[in-house]
């Protein structure tokens, strides 16, 4: 029977949700888009129905999300929050609806990456986990890997440095192309400490877009066939994840009173 | 809770908390007129009053979407916005920050909806603990006269509609108000809540929160209020 990380939602009735949950997984500009792309019809073709769904697309919250990026104002745990409550909101809406009624969800990112982010920006690590322990587990997670010198060049040459995805809010360096390469670093490394506890299976996302959909597609095909599980591809670590974090800070009140202490 | 801990900024922080019609928001009124004629630079801090966060909240009950997750979840998001760009900042300046209603209110309507309860305790604990956290205890049927007699109607999470305890407005808000007064219950031991009888007269409940909040205040430097 399907499960959650922690906590289940009110009214949420985990025995019916008899579909699949796929989650690509990785981080910007690394591809996703393109490869859910070609899954889609593929999947559609051996009769499957799929349900496409993504990050910061919720009606309730997405408008929100976008509007307060515009303006840069939002505080670490304030944006951790609302891109919650846009999971939970996408969670309940779209991806438990499909589960019930037995279609494959193919998700562009899951908690990972909005815990990741957050993670980078200081928010305390315990903390996220739990704020998203109400998540259903996947029957899969892949995750496209990638090292920064790789990302770069489909960067530069697709749409370009982002505010966002250089991390900019932290200000790692004046320098977008800095910036970027610190920032992501550091996304990379924190992907790779949920890799290992969240159990996601690895795909070289370096490779060309062609042979990451033959892994994808193997690797899928073993989830919906129903074979037991087992690491699909074992790649070395790249080299740029062993990097720190970009931030240690956690802005958080210090730790030490307990609750009813004096 | 490893991370509610006591606030090591120079200001102090006063919460109300209490079911509806319990009178607090009368009370911190006139805690508020009290501090600010003893000279302490005081500030209210609103719930529900970040601009960012409104528009998205105001949507989703107008359309009557928010589930109980996405009701505690966007709620939780709005109090960041606060705690982050309003109360952290006044109470590292030193200043007296006055909330009518605080954490407490979320845990008991989102434990009320079916959220699990140690999930929303940890849910906010990036929150500063109070300086004192005032409690007001009333009867419901006391609470609920005071408030159906002046209203003219109950907005639908206002009255617990979203739960389906019953058709009717009123009669879903007394269940949902009396589920709510339990949880305060519960949470008057586990975080110290400090009680006031709500069924006091007004003077002589606004003595006891003075006479706490004073002692409180004894050991404050005084942020002085620009002339």
């Amino acid at each position: 029977m399907r499960e959650t990380y922690g906590v289940v939602l009110p009214g949420m009735k985990l025995a019916d949700l008899t579909g699949k949950l796929i989650v690509v997984e990785g981080t910007d500009g690394v591809g996703r888009t393109t490869q859910i792309n070609l899954l889609k019809p593929w999947l559609e073709q051996q009769g499957r129905a799929v349900l496409e769904t993504g990050v910061s697309r919720s009606s309730l919250a997405g408008r929100g999300i976008k509007q307060a990026k515009e303006g840069h104002t939002l505080g670490r745990i304030t944006l951790s929050l609302f891109y919650a409550t846009d999971f939970a909101d996408r969670l309940e809406n779209e991806i438990v609806p499909a589960l019930r009624a037995g279609f494959v969800v193919l998700t562009d990112r899951y908690i990972f990456s909005l815990m990741a982010r957050a993670m980078v920006r200081g928010v305390d690590p315990e903390w996220v986990r739990s704020a998203y322990n109400f998540a259903l587990k996947p029957d899969a997670v892949f995750y496209l890997r990638i090292g920064v010198d790789d990302l770069i060049p489909r960067v530069v040459f697709g749409r370009g440095f982002d505010y966002w995805e250089s991390g900019m809010d932290l200000h790692p360096s004046e320098d977008m192309y800095e910036s970027f390469r610190k920032y992501q670093g550091a996304l990379l490394s924190q992907f790779e400490v949920l890799g290992e506890e969240y159990g996601f299976d690895i795909v070289d996302a370096s490779a060309d877009p062609r042979t990451v959909f033959e892994q994808l597609k193997a690797g899928i095909a073993r989830v919906l066939s129903g074979e037991p599980r087992e690491p699909l591809f074992a790649i070395p670590r790249p080299k740029e994840t062993a990097e720190m974090p970009v931030s240690n800070v956690i802005e958080m009140p210090p730790a030490k009173a307990a609750a009813g202490g004096d | 809770m490893k991370r509610y801990g006591e606030h090591r900024f120079p200001g102090k922080l006063f919460i109300v908390e209490g079911i509806d019609g319990s009178g607090k928001s009368t009370q911190l009124m006139l805690l508020h007129q009290w501090l600010q004629a003893e000279g302490y630079g005081t500030v209210f801090s609103e719930w529900n009053s970040s601009p960012l966060v409104k528009e998205t909240t105001k949507r989703g009950k107008k359309k009557e979407m928010l589930t109980p997750a996405t009701f505690s979840l966007i709620h939780a998001t709005d109090f960041a916005d606060r705690m982050e760009h309003n109360i952290i900042p006044l109470l590292k300046a030193g200043a007296v920050v006055l909330c009518d209603r605080y954490i407490y209110t979320a845990f008991a309507r989102d434990v009320v909806r079916g959220m699990d309860p140690k999930w929303v305790r940890e849910l906010y604990g990036f929150a500063v603990k109070p300086t004192t956290a005032f409690y007001f205890r009333v009867p419901l049927e006391v609470a609920m006269h005071r408030i159906l007699d002046g209203r003219a109607g109950l907005k639908f999470y206002e009255a617990g509609m979203d739960l389906g305890l019953s058709e009717d407005e009123e009669e879903s808000f007394r269940i949902f108000q009396g589920r709510i007064l339990e949880e305060y219950e519960k949470m008057v031991p586990e975080f110290d809540l400090t009680a006031i009888d709500a069924t006091l007269p007004i003077e002589e409940q606004q003595s006891n929160m003075r006479q706490v909040a004073k002692a409180k205040l004894a050991q404050a430097k005084r942020l002085r209020v620009a002339p």
